[in-house]
């Protein structure tokens, strides 16, 4: 237990213990000097025993009866005073013992003590997350354990009693406290050296610029997520030397621009969020003019989008709160809201997006643009999770779900860093590239392949880095080789090799690995689980490599099965 | 002038000097020992322990500790003269001297804590 409590527990039990301490006395002594009279008669002086005994038991309101002997009438007066006397001292000293122990301020500090010392065990590279929501719930949800342990901190105590009845495993520590606070920061670990970073996703930009700058101050080396939705605050941010700005309107706008400009590559970022590696028909976006419903940062990211597209929009203002206080009503869609977007061209209009702050608002707008125009193609920003079912009920054709973009987006740069470059990287070619690489994709490995992420080092991949230390050149093309026969080929694609600040889009072939090279892989499961083999295991890397291994000491055991064929 | 210190300095001395005149006497003779004067040692030094909780002070750590050990004493020395009373029903020589010499100790542990709170006292510049 920390110094502090122990202090603040003494402190406030020395009156009641006083208290206890002075009607006992007093009753002790009152009885001890009060003679009494035994069974037959005759006069006794109680012992200091005695009255201890009896007093303890009197105090206490247990009551055993007068002992050692019945009490006479002086012995009894003084009783039934010091039956009040002590009794009410003795409930007020355990009241106030209890009501410390109930102290809001005393668990306070039990908690954060309790905290501090759970962050302080934190062995494992962790993140910390400000604030507790449905957004960092998901992010939690991807990285405790896996890759990241997380601490959260949040200014309301629902929030972490929420958090802690989710009960994650491995725990997450939490604690009650202002983000803004520097000493909570610190009691979260941000001088701890496996503190990876910082997460900060608040709605309101001020907090979060405020936080990464006591963030900046203290600490240099962490990573600090920040969430940003306006032009302005982004700018600053990357003044400040953040590397890591999130703007969910901003990737929403991108996705949009990359829908209609070039599929693939924006089917190739989808599939790194689960989407199927294949272009479908609903997921095209349509030629014509679209209709921007609502101006606020969102419906202005997705002008802008448009705008660098070359389509023809339409931008109308609309204050969701303002209309919600006329109409009395979230319901769009009485005569006048239907002449609005009548007039707005809805009937000639490809496409139709509601970006309102509100989510019903915008559901009962999309509903109304498809009774005026059953083509037309829907897009509507979800606030919150909690009403995605409503969302997909009402089958509108893209669903841009705030939070979830941007949980998705921080997964990615914790967890996934190469599949955010390749993202990055993928946006500056174009679409006859990207068409490529998804037919390139589909034909080796398969509609729906799973990506990895690797670093060719010591842990990752022993072997490897025990030909790289020998001098051994390796190629990809080597690697490619399956350990059921080295002629055929593994059905395996390697993306993206990072090498230092070096980035390689499709990594050529016949290019030479190096230690400490991070790939991006696509294979299935089994291929590659395949691949790990081969690079941890010395015979398999032998083996694809072509090599007898006679200079091995351990060469007459490692004769591999497979080397004989 | 606080009052504070006036009152836990009175309790800190009394809890001694109660606590001398039980010690002193005959070890042999426990006539010579009250009763009395061991209950109100007992009394003064529990109060005295309970004013020097809660001082965050190095000193005022040293002062419970040394109040806590007088206390154990004490308690220890009326625990062997109940038990010599009621369960032993004797009190010889060597009881005797058990509560007298328990007591003893307890002064040692008061007299500690009086010297550091003079030396207190004195060092503080007012």
């Amino acid at each position: 237990m920390n110094e502090q409590i122990i202090w603040i527990v003494l402190k406030r039990l020395r009156i009641p213990f006083f208290v206890i301490i002075i009607t006992f006395a007093i009753s002790i002594l009152g009885l001890v000097l009060i003679p009494g009279t035994t069974d037959h008669g005759k006069p006794y002086q109680m012992t200091f025993f005695d009255a201890f005994y009896f007093v303890s038991y009197m105090a206490s309101t247990i009551g055993f009866g007068e002992a050692p002997y019945a009490f006479n009438y002086h012995q009894r007066m003084w009783v039934s005073f010091a039956i009040y006397f002590t009794v009410i001292g003795w409930f007020y000293g355990i009241g106030a013992i209890v009501s410390l122990i109930q102290d809001e301020g005393l668990r306070r500090a039990l908690n954060l003590n309790a905290f501090k010392k759970q962050v302080e065990n934190l062995h494992e590279p962790f993140y910390i997350i400000l604030g507790y929501n449905s957004i960092t719930k998901t992010i939690i949800n991807k990285i405790n354990g896996v890759d990241y342990r997380a601490v959260v901190l949040d200014k309301s105590p629902q929030k972490i009693e929420e958090l802690v009845l989710e009960n994650f495993y491995p725990h997450v520590p939490a604690s009650v406290g202002d983000a803004t606070n520097q000493q909570m920061l610190k009691m979260s670990g941000i001088h701890q050296k496996n503190c990876k970073g910082v997460i900060s996703l608040f709605e309101n930009d001020m907090v979060n610029a405020n936080i990464a700058t006591v963030c900046m101050l203290l600490n240099r080396k962490i990573d600090i997520i920040i969430k940003a939705t306006l032009p302005e605050q982004v700018t600053h941010f990357k003044k400040m030397g953040l590397k890591h700005v999130q703007n969910p309107f901003d990737i929403i706008s991108k996705r949009i621009y990359f829908g209609i400009t070039s599929p693939h590559i924006w089917l190739l970022e989808m599939w790194m969020y689960g989407h199927i590696l294949k272009l479908k028909g609903r997921d095209r976006f349509p030629d014509g003019k679209y209709i921007i419903y609502g101006s606020g940062r969102m419906g202005q990211a997705i002008a802008a989008g448009l705008k660098k597209a070359n389509v023809e929009y339409i931008l109308k203002d609309f204050d969701s709160k303002q209309y919600i206080k006329e109409k009395e009503s979230t319901i769009f869609g009485d005569a006048e809201d239907m002449q609005k977007l009548i007039d707005l061209g809805v009937k000639e209009s490809a496409s139709i997006i509601a970006a309102t702050k509100n989510d019903i608002l915008n559901l009962t707008i999309l509903n109304t643009a498809k009774q005026l125009n059953p083509n037309i193609f829907t897009m509507a920003r979800e606030n919150s999770l909690d009403d995605l079912n409503i969302f997909k009920a009402a089958k509108i054709n893209k669903i841009y779900v705030v939070e979830k973009i941007l949980a998705d987006a921080t997964y990615n740069f914790i967890s996934r860093p190469l599949v955010d470059l390749f993202i990055h990287e993928a946006r500056k070619q174009n679409e006859e590239w990207a068409e490529v690489i998804v037919n390139i994709l589909n034909n080796i490995t398969g509609m729906n392949p799973k990506y990895f992420e690797t670093q060719l080092n010591d842990e990752n991949a022993y072997a490897l880095s025990l030909e790289f230390n020998k001098g051994g050149e390796i190629t990809l093309a080597n690697l490619r080789r399956s350990r059921e026969n080295k002629n055929e080929m593994l059905q395996i694609v390697f993306l993206l090799l990072k090498r230092g600040d070096e980035v390689y889009l499709m990594p050529d072939s016949q290019m030479h690995l190096q230690l400490n090279d991070k790939l991006l892989i696509v294979a299935d499961d089994d291929t590659y689980e395949d691949f790990e083999y081969i690079i941890n295991n010395i015979y398999e890397l032998n083996y694809v490599l072509d090599k007898e291994d006679t200079n091995n000491i351990l060469g007459f055991w490692g004769k591999h099965g497979k080397t004989k064929t | 002038m606080n009052m504070y210190k006036i009152i836990s300095g009175l309790f800190f001395t009394l809890a001694m000097t109660l606590n001398f005149g039980f010690f002193y006497g005959d070890p042999t003779q426990l006539i010579e020992h009250s009763a009395y004067e061991l209950f109100a040692a007992i009394i003064v030094n529990l109060i005295a322990t309970v004013l020097k909780l809660g001082d965050r002070t190095q000193l005022g750590a040293v002062l419970l500790a040394t109040s806590l050990v007088a206390d154990i004493q004490l308690i220890a020395s009326a625990t062997v003269w109940a038990f010599a009373e009621y369960v032993a029903k004797n009190i010889g020589v060597e009881a005797t001297t058990a509560i007298v010499s328990l007591s003893g100790g307890a002064l040692l542990a008061n007299s500690v804590s009086v010297i550091l709170f003079i030396g207190d006292t004195i060092k503080s510049k007012r």
